[in-house]
């Protein structure tokens, strides 16, 4: 017998047992049965295939006294599924925590930002002020090595400005979703050269924390792009339906084969990314790609 | 309360599997008798499972405690695990998921924290473990 035929023989048995004798033992050898199955690593279906071929085994033996054979095995089926619940009730307060993280990091995240944005740009404005101060009382030659020195605070500001724009668009906070992509979509074109398209409704705004994540994720998405598809040309498109919003990023690349590429380009690192800010929100990814004909993911959050 | 009338505290001794059956075995009388939902009686019937097994693994022998309590008009049912053995050096780290030995994700201690309504637990390494668990019964 293979491990799958000693099992369902365990699982037949031990109900003949209930359904026969009935008491605590019975009851108990039914929820160590289920334990064992989870600690096997299989899954709450497969406990459904047993425990309907055990019930099915029961009844073929009581032709006449099917409805009873199912009502008095009722206990016995919550006992071999309550270690499932248990496991159950681990992911679900796994996923809150998960929820709880992204929003911290997220919140965070603004905070640096923001404090990129104004205190450090603050900070500059007043070592000008102070360098012109210098400059002033200096001759000629040492005033133009002063200006130098300003052309380069000139372009740490302009980083600072990227990074904190990077960090958190604050037109995600105040204009929403699509201008904040298109802003992205800007940003990406001047530094690879790839051509962006944006398409979505450009007056419907959704629930903050949904925006964040579809903005970090097609933010993943352009970054793989630009990475490892050699393409020329992306289109994002955001569309609301009944009771989800569904985003797709499209390019005309290379394509890849995911089963295979994913892992050994990286590639598979910032999908995992993507699924890890999906699962709190209880959203779906799905990717389509074909070594040589483009990739496209999608993804679907419900509202 | 009537469910609450005449119920002193039942103790069962814990050592064997049989013992763990007896423990099983008398939590879920109670909940019965307090009117329990099946399904509130088999997490009942899994969290004794769990914190019985626990003693007869590590501690060898111990006691499992039943009584109720109430809070207004709801009843209450608590359970008690305790044992004299080697105690828990780190109990943080025994109720994250995948520490003990004998479970993998969301069973053993993390497991019967999730099933039940409230969860306290005490250990002193080298003294022994008492597990305080309450199951409110839902209206």
């Amino acid at each position: 017998m293979g491990p799958r035929a000693v099992l369902q023989d365990q699982f037949t048995k031990a109900l003949e047992t209930h359904l026969t004798q009935g008491g605590e033992a019975a009851l108990l050898s039914a929820y160590e049965l289920g334990r064992t199955v989870l600690n096997e690593r299989l899954g709450v279906l497969d406990v459904a295939t047993l425990l309907q071929a055990a019930l099915l085994a029961a009844c073929q033996r009581r032709p006449r006294e099917s409805v009873r054979t199912v009502q008095a095995s009722a206990d016995f089926v919550r006992e071999c599924l309550s270690s499932f619940e248990m496991a159950h009730r681990a992911v679900r307060e796994a996923n809150t925590a998960l929820r709880g993280l992204n929003e911290l990091l997220e919140e965070q995240t603004r905070r640096i930002s923001h404090e990129l944005h104004d205190e450090a740009g603050q900070l500059l404005a007043s070592v000008y002020l102070a360098l012109d101060d210098i400059a002033r009382d200096l001759p000629a030659p040492a005033a133009a090595r002063v200006q130098s020195v300003k052309t380069l605070l000139d372009e740490i500001e302009v980083e600072l400005r990227r990074l904190s724009h990077e960090l958190r668009p604050t037109v995600l906070d105040d204009l929403g979703l699509m201008p904040a992509l298109d802003l992205l979509a800007q940003s990406v074109s001047a530094r690879t050269g790839l051509w962006v398209k944006i398409e979505g409704p450009r007056d419907d705004r959704f629930p903050s924390v949904v925006e964040t994540v579809l903005y970090r994720i097609v933010q993943e998405a352009l970054t793989n792009v630009g990475k490892h598809a050699q393409a020329s040309a992306v289109t994002v498109v955001v569309r609301r339906e009944a009771r989800r919003v569904c985003c797709s990023v499209r390019d005309d690349g290379v394509g890849f084969d995911p089963g295979t590429a994913a892992r050994s380009t990286g590639r598979g690192i910032g999908l995992i990314g993507i699924r890890e800010r999906l699962a709190p929100l209880g959203g779906a990814l799905s990717i389509d790609a074909a070594p040589g004909s483009g990739t496209e993911l999608r993804v679907a959050i419900p509202l | 309360m009537t469910a609450l009338a005449g119920v002193d505290e039942i103790r069962v001794p814990v050592e064997s599997d049989q013992d763990i059956v007896a423990a099983r075995q008398k939590g879920r009388a109670l909940a019965a008798r307090l009117g329990f939902s099946s399904s509130d009686a088999t997490m009942v019937a899994t969290a004794i499972s769990e914190l019985a097994r626990n003693i007869v693994l590590y501690a060898g022998r111990g006691e499992m405690c039943f009584h109720l309590e109430s809070h207004g008009a709801d009843p209450i049912l608590v359970i008690r695990a305790c044992d004299n053995g080697e105690g828990i050096a780190d109990v943080r780290q025994a109720l994250q998921d995948g520490y003990s030995t004998s479970g993998r994700l969301g069973v053993g201690l993390p497991g019967v924290k999730r099933l039940m309504d409230e969860f306290a637990i005490s250990s002193v390494v080298g003294r022994g473990t008492v597990v305080v668990v309450k199951k409110w019964k839902q209206q």
